[in-house]
């Protein structure tokens, strides 16, 4: 690490120097080889992203239903979003699953990388990581599938339920109008949680030993070891674990669309979904790329903060 | 010390539930797989007559060759051109490491956050007057944008970070531009584009908004998306879905266990970066 | 307004009449290879039965079907037929706003070449619409009915021996007075779906038809001017439901049953009564012969006039449809051919409707099928035939009936709430 620094910090003294040698021509070539470089990414990049959010845009501003004319009419869809009740609770809804998506996974992965700290080598390294990983390689329309049969009448959370005794909780999850978000919630964090896991458990070995050697020796409890080493120690960890998971929330649809399609009312319906259903069947496409836009603003707007909290000075 | 603190005691045994919780919904849905085709089966019991036909009749009805094949084409059309694309576009831009061009990689960066939803309503009137709805285009060429954000901004902090002597060295051998790239950067950075080709494999897989609008047909479709059709076929017959789901599942989790330890990796470096 | 519609009836009407004139043969599918491409909904044999059929006796016709699940139809069916490879033959939730979007292939010319004049004009009425999309009921015709079907209540024979149900019950307070019953001797009164789809729907609807006559019902789905489902009758209807559900009278869970299970449970013995459509009847008599009956929901007072839900299985033929000839020659076949009827009747279960003087083809004597098309004879002379309520709008049923009806059950909505909210979102749809 310190050997690769000591390069680069080289490499930058040096740089310098030579290019002042060159003269300015030499800049300007080297720029425009450095963006003919960067050019096929660019226009892919500009084909298929920008243009199709200016068009987001544009179309935000438009009544449209896709097929018919265009009528201008202004700001008029984002005041909708901004005062509809529906769309407002949408909205909400894709907060409180952030809250599932994000606690459960890193509450768990916390525990656990506080407990172990240390490196998980050895044959139970790898079967755990191979393990608690799977969520992750699969798409999320399985874990859609899989979870939507867990929770179904007679699936395994019912089963175990009815196994201990208690037969009154058990419910149609996902048909419950207080536990259908908390069932998606817990789809989420089953999904996100070997990653945040992982995360935390890699995150805590770097932490230096002697810190809780010395306050160990200071007379702290394992609260104040947790609080004042591994929390801030795992900071950047944290930081990634919380954007990871916060994206995933807000912006969610896959598993939404397979395990509740929304429903019931529209207690789980997500901004995802509803982009997609009001462009596609209701035919409502300026309403829907203003949704599109807020969403995209809303999704910066989060984690932008998260970034700059769990930033590592270097 | 040899034995094991309680501490990690105790978190070995959580780490042991959290793995049993992991595994359940596939275990549940590989039970539920092997009851008689039709039937509503208890989540988690084994039958007592295992319907093993019902992997045989899903793979037929799900016409996996077909699908497999698919997904395939798409991959193939997707990641080396994405690849490729990333690996110059970060190699160029590591170049304005400060000054000018660096607001050009900027507009770059500010995709990281974008969820594909902002862009799939005029991403499906753009296809359309392409004429490539319904075609595996239609999921190739906007996947290599959306990627292009993550895939620039993962090379080029790779090419930041390596030695700028390596470089200095080949343009003294007067070496072109495109040669440097092409014989000693893209080389040294075999691990990061590795990695970066792992995760977009697995996206481009996985991605199931893009299909779910732009392609109809299963058969044109990433394997998620082909999943997602047939739950709206089969969805009506448990054990048969459930034996689907997991036929679907197979080659994707029968490639992670071969390349555990590559997949592992990218994916806590891609969470980390990205 | 009202002369501009005038005037294209008026020109629908020469159109047909210069057609006629010239005497065309009617379309076949011709001798050439033919790939029908076909968008069926997920777990209805029927349609893929007879496009079977079609095949055996046309060889040179296949079909490439496609099939998912009714609320994914109801998604997607707008965004498939403005794609260029429209499907040929397309089940269709709702109609209206297709044709507005001019989505669909105007079926006139074929009402003239195959003579569809000969078929019983109030058959035909539902799958007319006026240009422009509303109202519905009147002019062109856009789509065909596989057949037409009726829904009532489904009955287990076994439990409704039980708690000593002898006959079919003749009032509203009769058939509460069942369930209630039912739930004290510890039966699921209703087994219903309410998962994906509004699947109260159907109760509710028989309710609407206890409580009031259909026509206001009618014009409201037909999109006629000034036309309100927030009336008196139907409000009282969607209160005699939230009873219902407050009595317990339906599942815990049903908000969380799909249609599938539903099935799965009811024939499974779950649940004394279950609101239904005859497409079931077929199902029932061939996998569960003799342990299911049907009867027409009750009116409030004895002898009044029965109503029930009854609509075509509406298929309709992509206006950007590359063999729309073959999908019309289809449709008529299906109505007309000897062996399709009988399939019909027997994996359909419904009324295969067709010509007034062809025969519906003869069904085993105590079956659920038997009582179904017997209770189509009830609704048909009684004129208490509706159209379903979540066909009104394209997205009335995901947009409105849906959410409101799993509040219903949730306990967060009232009757007079849902239906208030209904009337909005209807009226906002509308506006647009």
């Amino acid at each position: 690490m310190t050997n690769r620094a000591n390069q680069i910090a080289g490499a930058a003294q040096a740089a310098p120097a030579k290019s002042r040698r060159r003269g300015r021509g030499f800049d300007r070539q080297a720029a425009i080889v450095a963006l003919l470089f960067a050019a096929p990414a660019f226009i892919m990049y500009a084909a298929f992203v920008l243009v199709p959010l200016g068009m987001s845009v544009f179309y935000s501003l438009q009544r449209w239903d896709g097929i018919g004319k265009m009528r201008f009419v202004g700001l008029n869809n984002y005041l909708i979003v901004l005062t509809d009740s529906d769309l407002l609770q949408v909205i909400g809804n894709a907060f409180l699953l952030a809250a599932w998506f994000t606690l459960i996974p890193v509450v768990l992965g916390l525990a656990v990388a506080a407990a172990i700290r240390e490196h998980l080598g050895g044959p139970f390294g790898t079967v755990t990581r191979t393990i608690l990983f799977l969520p992750q390689v699969i798409p999320l329309v399985a874990a859609g599938i899989a979870w939507s049969w867990m929770f179904a009448n007679s699936g395994v959370v019912n089963q175990t339920l009815r196994g201990i005794g208690l037969e009154a909780l058990a419910r149609g999850w996902l048909g419950d109008f207080t536990f259908a978000l908390p069932a998606v919630g817990i789809i989420g964090a089953w999904v996100l949680l070997g990653l945040c896991t992982m995360l935390l458990v890699t995150g805590i070995t770097k932490i230096d030993p002697s810190l809780y050697e010395a306050a160990r020796l200071d007379g702290a409890g394992a609260w104040d070891e947790f609080l004042y080493i591994t929390l801030p120690g795992l900071r950047q960890e944290l930081g990634v674990c919380v954007t990871v998971t916060v994206i995933a929330a807000l912006a969610s649809f896959d598993i939404v669309y397979i395990a509740t399609g929304g429903g019931p009312g529209i207690q789980t319906t997500v901004p995802g979904l509803e982009i997609y259903r009001l462009a596609f069947a209701h035919r409502q496409v300026g309403l829907a790329s203003a949704l599109a836009i807020f969403l995209m603003v809303l999704v910066l707007v989060c984690v932008l903060p998260i970034q700059w909290l769990t930033r590592v000075r270097r | 010390m040899k034995g094991l603190t309680l501490d990690a005691a105790l978190a070995r045994l959580l780490i042991v539930v959290l793995m049993a919780l992991t595994l359940l919904p596939f275990l549940s849905m590989f039970s539920a797989a092997l009851a008689p085709s039709g039937s509503y089966p208890p989540g988690l019991a084994w039958p007592a007559d295992p319907q093993w036909a019902n992997f045989a009749k899903a793979f037929e009805v799900a016409k996996m060759d077909e699908l497999l094949l698919s997904s395939l084409l798409i991959v193939v059309g997707t990641v080396p051109l994405s690849v490729l694309f990333a690996t110059m576009a970060g190699y160029g831009l590591a170049k304005f490491d400060k000054g000018r061009g660096r607001w050009f990689y900027l507009v770059f960066v500010l995709g990281l956050t974008l969820p594909f939803e902002a862009v799939i309503t005029p991403l499906y009137y753009e296809i359309k007057a392409l004429g490539l709805l319904n075609t595996r285009f239609a999921i190739i060429l906007p996947l290599i944008g959306l990627y292009m954000p993550f895939g620039v901004y993962w090379m080029r902090t790779h090419f930041v970070n390596t030695p700028k002597e390596l470089s200095e060295a080949a343009q003294i051998d007067g070496a072109s531009e495109w040669k440097q790239f092409w014989l000693v950067h893209v080389p040294l950075a075999r691990p990061a584009i590795m990695s970066l080709a792992i995760l977009q494999f697995l996206w481009t897989w996985n991605q199931f908004l893009l299909p779910v609008v732009l392609v109809q047909d299963p058969l044109q479709r990433t394997m998620a998306g082909a999943l997602g059709a047939f739950q709206g076929q089969w969805g009506t017959d448990i054990p048969l879905l459930c034996a689907g789901a997991l036929l679907i599942l197979a080659p994707t989790i029968a490639i992670f266990l071969i390349f555990q330890r590559q997949f592992v990796a990218a994916l806590l470096q891609g969470a980390v970066k990205g | 307004m009202k002369l501009r519609h005038l005037n294209a009836a008026g020109l629908a009407v020469l159109t047909a009449a210069a057609l006629t004139g010239t005497a065309m043969a009617a379309p076949t599918c011709g001798a050439d290879p033919v790939v029908m491409n076909a968008y069926f909904e997920t777990g209805f044999p029927l349609p893929s039965k007879l496009a079977e059929e079609f095949t055996r006796q046309f060889p040179n016709v296949t079909f490439d079907i496609k099939e998912d699940q009714f609320a994914n139809m109801m998604e997607n069916s707008p965004r498939i037929l403005s794609e260029d490879n429209a499907p040929d033959l397309i089940r269709l939730p709702s109609m209206s706003d297709l044709v507005a979007n001019e989505l669909l292939a105007n079926l006139d010319g074929y009402f003239t070449d195959f003579g569809w004049d000969k078929f019983p004009p109030s058959q035909l009425i539902q799958l007319r619409v006026e240009e422009g999309g509303r109202p519905r009921g009147a002019g062109s015709l856009w789509a065909m009915g596989l057949n037409y079907s009726m829904t009532g209540v489904f009955y287990n024979k076994e439990l409704a021996a039980k708690i000593g149900m002898t006959e079919a019950p003749k009032t509203l307070a009769e058939l509460d007075a069942l369930m209630q019953k039912a739930k004290d001797a510890g039966i699921v009164p209703i087994m219903q779906f309410n998962k994906g789809t509004g699947g109260l729907a159907f109760p509710l609807q028989d309710l609407m038809g206890s409580y009031g006559p259909p026509e206001p019902i009618n014009d409201w789905i037909f999109q006629k001017d000034g036309a309100t489902i927030n009336t008196e009758a139907n409000v009282k209807a969607a209160e005699h439901l939230e009873n219902w559900v407050k009595s317990g009278y339906f599942a815990a869970d049903t908000n969380a049953i799909e249609y599938f299970q539903m099935m799965s449970r009811f024939t499974g013995g779950e649940g004394l009564f279950m609101f239904n459509g005859d497409w079931e009847s077929g199902n029932l008599d061939k996998n569960f012969a003799g342990k299911f009956g049907f009867f027409l929901m009750p009116p409030v007072e004895a002898g009044g006039r029965h109503a029930a839900m009854s609509a075509p299985l509406t298929f309709g033929i992509g206006a950007k449809a590359a063999n729309k000839d073959c999908a019309a020659f289809f449709l008529d076949w299906v109505a007309t051919n000897e062996q399709a009827r009988k399939i019909n009747v027997e994996v359909g279960g419904s009324n295969p409707g067709g010509p007034a003087d062809l025969p519906i083809p003869a069904v085993t004597p105590g079956s659920v099928t038997e009582a179904t098309l017997a209770a189509g004879n009830v609704v048909a002379t009684e004129n208490g035939a509706m159209d379903f309520i979540a066909n009104a709008t394209g997205a009335i049923f995901a947009a409105g009936w849906t959410p409101e009806l799993q509040k219903l059950v949730g306990g967060v909505q009232t009757g007079k709430g849902l239906i208030e909210a209904v009337q909005a979102e209807y009226e906002k749809e509308l506006s647009r």
